[in-house]
C-alpha cells in the first residue's frame, strides 16, 4: 500500500504508456507534478482514486493563463459530481489529448467538446459568442460591438454550417479544422 | 472491427478513441482476455518488437521537445518554425561537407598530405577574414586540386570523383528540396482553404502553449485587432471611392518604382566596385546594402496601405527576394565574363565567395547586436512608445535562404566551404536564440505559419537553388578550365569529363550498355523532348482531374443542404401527424424509425 503510493509501478506506467500517447518520461513527470498538488505531502493517498480539485489544477502554470482552463478540467474529469475535478488518469488523458503525438481527430474531438460551454453536442450562436468572449478579452476595449459580434458569427456559421442547421456540429466543426493546418501545432499542452 | 486487427493495431486503435482512461482500459481487458484464451505466443512477440518501435519514435520525439519547450512557451509557433529551418540547412551544409571531404580532400590528402606552397608565403591572421594568400595553395579552393588518376592501392580519378562528387550533391539536394516541397504544400495549402483569411481559421489557430501571461494578454489584443480587421474588410471592399482606389493605386506604384530603383543603385555601386577589384570592399558593401535595403522597405510600408496584412507580407518578400537575387545575379554575371579570363579562375571565385561567406556572417551578428539588441534598449529605456522590438521572422528566414545559396555557388569553386557555413549557422542558431530571449517580443500576428513555411521553401528552391544550380552547370557546360590548376585544366570544358571516361570504358567488355545510354540518351535532344512531352501530358490529366473534382464538392455540397432541408421538412409533418392524430401515433412512430 504504501510503496505503490509513492511512486508507480512498472505496469502502472507501461499500461498508461499504451494507452495513451505520453511517453515515459512524459508520464514520470505528470506524476510527480500531480502528486506536488496534494496537500499532504508526506502521505498523499492514491491519485487514481481521490482527486485534486478544479481550483489546484488551474493553478498549474501551463494553465494559469489559458482561456479555457475551467473547461479543460470540466470535461476531462469523469467525477460523479460534475464539479471539474481530476483523478491522475483524467489528468493524463488531458496531457495525451494535448500531446505531440495525439491525433488529429482526438484533438479536434475535445477541442469541440471544450468549445461547446453548455454541454449538448452543437456549438450554438451562444456558444460562439462566448468562444470569441474569452479569445479577445474581457476588457472594454477588447470586446467586439453586438453588431460586429453578430456579423462574426454570421461569417463563422456561413462559412461552417454545412447543413444550415442554425448550429456547428461535430462532424462540421472537424471539416474545417482539417482545412486549418496551423491547429495541430497550436493545440499543446506540454509540462 | 477491432477484433480483426493484430494486437499492436488494436493497442493503437484503442489509443486513438477520445473516451477517458478508464473506458479503454475497459475496452482492452475485453479484448485481452480474448487474446490469451487464442494464442499466447505471438501476443509477446508483438509486445517485444511494439515495445521497441514506439520507444525509438518517441526517444526521437523526446529530445527534441525539449528543446523547443522554451521556444514554444513565450513566441508560439511561427518563431519556431525559423529555428527548425535553420537546423534543416543545417542538415544540408553537414551532408554537403562529409561528401566533399570524404571523396574530394581525403583521398587528395592520402596521396599528397604536403601541399606545395611556394616558399615565401606564410599563414598569417588575416586570411581567414580574406581568404587569399595561404588557403590559396591548399585544398580549400579548387586550385588546390590535382587532375591526374591517383596511383596508390586503387587507381582514383580525381577529375571524375570532383565532378561527379558534386553534381550527385546538387542532383540529391534538388530532390529533397522537392519532396519536402511537395509535402509541405499538400498539407498546408491543398487541404487548407487558401483564400479564407475567415474567423474560424484565426479562432482555431489560438496557441494552447503560451503560458506567459503578458504574452496571452497580447495575443487576444492582437486577435481582437485580427477579427475586427477581417470584418472591416468584407464591409469595405465595397465603400472604396474611386480617387481612394487611384490614390492608393498611385503610392504602391510609387513605392515598387523607388525599390526598383535602390536595387538598381546598389547593382551599379557593385558593378563600379567589382571593377576596381578592391578584395574586401565588395563583400562589404554587399553585405551592407543587404542589411539596409531591407529596412527602407518596411519604412515603404508604413506609407502603403495594404488591403490586408497577407499581401504586405508578400510584398516585402517580393521585393527582398528581388533585391538578393538581383546582387547575385550582377557578381555572377562579372564572375562569368570578366574573371573567367584570368589566371587560375576558379579559385580567384572561390575566394571571393569565401569572402562573401564570411562578411555575410559578420554582417548577420551585427544586425542582430544593431537590430535587436539595440532596439530593445532604445524602445524600452529611451522612446518606450517605440516598444520592443518584433521578431521579424519573414528577413531573418530570407537572410538564411541568402546565406545558403553563397554555399551552393561556393561548393563547386571551394569544396571545403560548407564546413564555413557549418560553424557560421551553429554560432548564428544559439546567438539568435540568446537575442530572441532577450530582447524580442512574438510576433503580432498570429497564425499562417505553416502557409508562410511553405513559401520560404518554395523560395529557397525557386529562384535561389535553381539559380545556383544552374550556375555551376553554366560553369561546367560552357566555360573554360583555367589551365594551370585544378582537376579539370587541360580540357574544353568540365562536363568533357565525362566523355573522355565514357571512351576509356570502350576498352572495357562488358561495359556496352553504359556506353549506348550515354550516346543515346544523354547526348540526344530527342530524349528530352519526348519526355518533356509525357510530362506535359501528364499535368494536363491531372489538372483536368481536379477540376471535375471541384464541380463534385460544389455538388455534394449543394446535396447536403437539401438533405437538411428534407430531414426538417419530413420532421415537421410527423409533428403535424402526430398532433392530428394522436391514437395512431405510436404505430406511425415506430414505422418511422424502422
Amino acid at each position: 500500500m504504501g510503496s505503490s503510493t509513492s511512486h508507480l509501478s512498472k505496469e502502472n506506467v507501461s499500461e498508461y504508456q499504451e494507452l495513451t500517447f505520453l511517453t515515459k518520461q512524459e508520464i514520470l513527470l505528470a506524476y510527480k507534478r500531480f502528486m506536488e498538488l496534494y496537500e499532504d505531502k508526506k502521505n498523499p493517498p492514491d491519485p487514481r482514486v481521490s482527486r485534486v480539485s478544479l481550483d489546484k489544477i488551474v493553478k498549474l502554470p501551463e494553465l494559469q493563463s489559458n482561456p479555457f482552463r475551467e473547461r479543460i478540467c470540466h470535461v476531462f474529469s469523469t467525477s460523479e459530481l460534475k464539479d471539474g475535478s481530476l483523478s491522475f488518469e483524467d489528468f493524463l488523458d488531458l496531457l495525451s489529448a494535448f500531446s505531440d503525438s495525439a491525433t488529429l481527430e482526438i484533438k479536434s474531438h475535445y477541442a469541440f467538446r471544450i468549445f461547446d460551454f453548455d454541454d449538448d453536442g452543437t456549438l450554438d450562436r451562444n456558444d460562439l459568442e462566448k468562444l470569441v468572449n474569452r479569445l479577445t478579452g474581457e476588457t472594454d476595449d477588447t470586446r467586439l460591438t453586438k453588431d460586429e459580434m453578430g456579423q462574426l458569427i454570421s461569417n463563422i456559421l456561413e462559412e461552417s454550417d454545412i447543413d444550415k442547421d442554425g448550429t456547428v456540429n461535430l462532424s462540421e466543426f472537424q471539416h474545417v479544422i482539417s482545412r486549418s493546418p496551423d491547429f495541430v501545432s497550436s493545440f499543446k499542452i506540454v509540462l | 472491427e477491432l477484433v480483426a486487427l493484430s494486437t499492436r493495431d488494436q493497442i493503437r486503435a484503442i489509443r486513438e478513441l477520445p473516451m477517458s482512461f478508464g473506458e479503454k482500459k475497459h475496452i482492452r481487458s475485453g479484448f485481452e482476455s480474448q487474446a490469451v484464451k487464442d494464442d499466447k505466443l505471438p501476443f509477446q512477440c508483438h509486445s517485444a518488437d511494439r515495445v521497441n518501435h514506439y520507444t525509438l519514435q518517441r526517444v526521437i520525439k523526446q529530445n527534441s521537445t525539449v528543446q523547443r519547450l522554451e521556444v514554444i512557451g513565450k513566441f508560439g509557433t511561427s518563431v519556431l518554425s525559423y529555428f527548425v529551418f535553420l537546423k534543416w540547412l543545417l542538415m544540408f551544409n553537414i551532408f554537403s561537407f562529409l561528401i566533399n571531404f570524404g571523396f574530394i580532400t581525403i583521398p587528395l590528402l592520402v596521396y599528397d598530405p604536403l601541399p606545395n606552397i611556394p616558399p615565401n608565403v606564410s599563414f598569417r591572421g588575416l586570411e581567414i577574414l580574406t581568404g587569399v594568400g595561404y588557403f590559396n595553395y591548399t585544398v580549400m579552393y579548387y586550385g588546390g586540386y590535382s587532375n591526374e588518376t591517383l596511383v596508390g592501392q586503387v587507381d582514383y580519378n580525381m577529375q571524375l570523383a570532383y565532378f561527379f562528387t558534386i553534381a550527385v550533391y546538387m542532383v540529391l539536394c534538388g530532390i529533397a528540396l522537392i519532396f519536402s516541397m511537395a509535402s509541405s504544400f499538400k498539407t498546408n495549402h491543398v487541404l487548407a482553404d487558401p483564400a479564407s483569411e475567415s474567423a474560424w481559421q484565426l479562432l482555431c489557430s489560438w496557441d494552447f502553449s503560451v503560458t506567459n501571461e503578458k504574452a496571452v494578454r497580447q495575443r487576444k489584443n492582437n486577435l481582437c485587432v485580427q477579427l475586427k480587421e477581417s470584418l472591416s474588410e468584407k464591409a469595405q471592399r465595397k465603400r472604396l471611392t474611386l480617387s481612394e482606389k487611384l490614390g492608393h493605386f498611385g503610392v504602391y506604384l510609387g513605392s515598387w518604382l523607388l525599390s526598383t530603383c535602390l536595387i538598381l543603385a546598389t547593382d551599379a555601386a557593385n558593378w563600379s566596385l567589382l571593377q576596381e577589384a578592391k578584395t574586401l570592399l565588395v563583400p562589404f558593401v554587399v553585405s551592407l546594402m543587404n542589411l539596409v535595403v531591407p529596412l527602407f522597405y518596411s519604412l515603404f510600408n508604413k506609407f502603403e496601405h495594404y488591403s490586408s496584412h497577407r499581401r504586405l507580407i508578400y510584398a516585402l518578400v517580393v521585393r527582398n527576394v528581388f533585391l538578393k537575387v538581383s546582387i547575385l545575379a550582377v557578381l555572377c554575371y562579372y564572375w562569368m565574363n570578366v574573371v573567367a579570363e584570368t589566371f587560375c579562375w576558379e579559385s580567384m571565385v572561390g575566394q571571393a565567395l569565401y569572402r562573401l561567406v564570411v562578411v555575410d556572417f559578420l554582417f548577420l551578428m551585427l544586425g542582430s547586436f544593431f537590430g535587436e539588441f539595440l532596439s530593445n534598449v532604445i524602445g524600452t529605456r529611451l522612446l518606450p512608445r517605440i516598444g520592443v522590438p518584433e521578431f521579424d521572422v519573414a528577413r531573418n528566414v530570407l537572410e538564411l535562404i541568402y546565406a545558403q545559396t553563397l554555399a551552393w555557388l561556393g561548393i563547386y569553386f571551394a569544396p571545403l566551404l560548407p564546413a564555413i557555413q557549418i560553424v557560421k549557422f551553429f554560432i548564428l542558431f544559439y546567438l539568435k536564440k540568446v537575442s530572441l530571449t532577450q530582447n524580442c517580443q512574438p510576433p503580432q500576428r498570429t497564425g499562417r505559419a505553416a502557409q508562410m513555411q511553405t513559401i520560404f521553401i518554395a523560395l529557397l528552391f525557386f529562384p535561389f537553388f535553381v539559380g545556383a544550380l544552374s550556375i555551376v552547370a553554366y560553369v561546367s557546360w560552357s566555360l573554360t578550365p583555367s589551365e594551370h590548376c585544378g582537376p579539370f585544366r587541360g580540357l574544353n570544358n568540365s562536363f568533357s569529363v565525362v566523355g573522355v571516361w565514357i571512351h576509356h570504358l570502350e576498352d572495357i567488355p562488358g561495359s556496352q550498355w553504359a556506353i549506348w545510354i550515354y550516346q543515346n540518351i544523354i547526348k540526344s535532344e530527342i530524349f528530352y523532348f519526348i519526355v518533356t512531352l509525357i510530362i506535359l501530358m501528364i499535368i494536363y490529366v491531372f489538372w483536368q482531374v481536379t477540376q471535375g473534382r471541384k464541380e463534385l464538392i460544389v455538388l455534394l455540397k449543394q446535396q447536403i443542404v437539401n438533405e437538411g432541408k428534407d430531414k426538417s421538412y419530413l420532421l415537421d409533418k410527423l409533428q403535424n401527424l402526430q398532433t392530428s392524430q394522436p391514437n395512431k401515433t405510436n404505430k406511425l412512430m415506430n414505422q418511422k424509425k424502422v
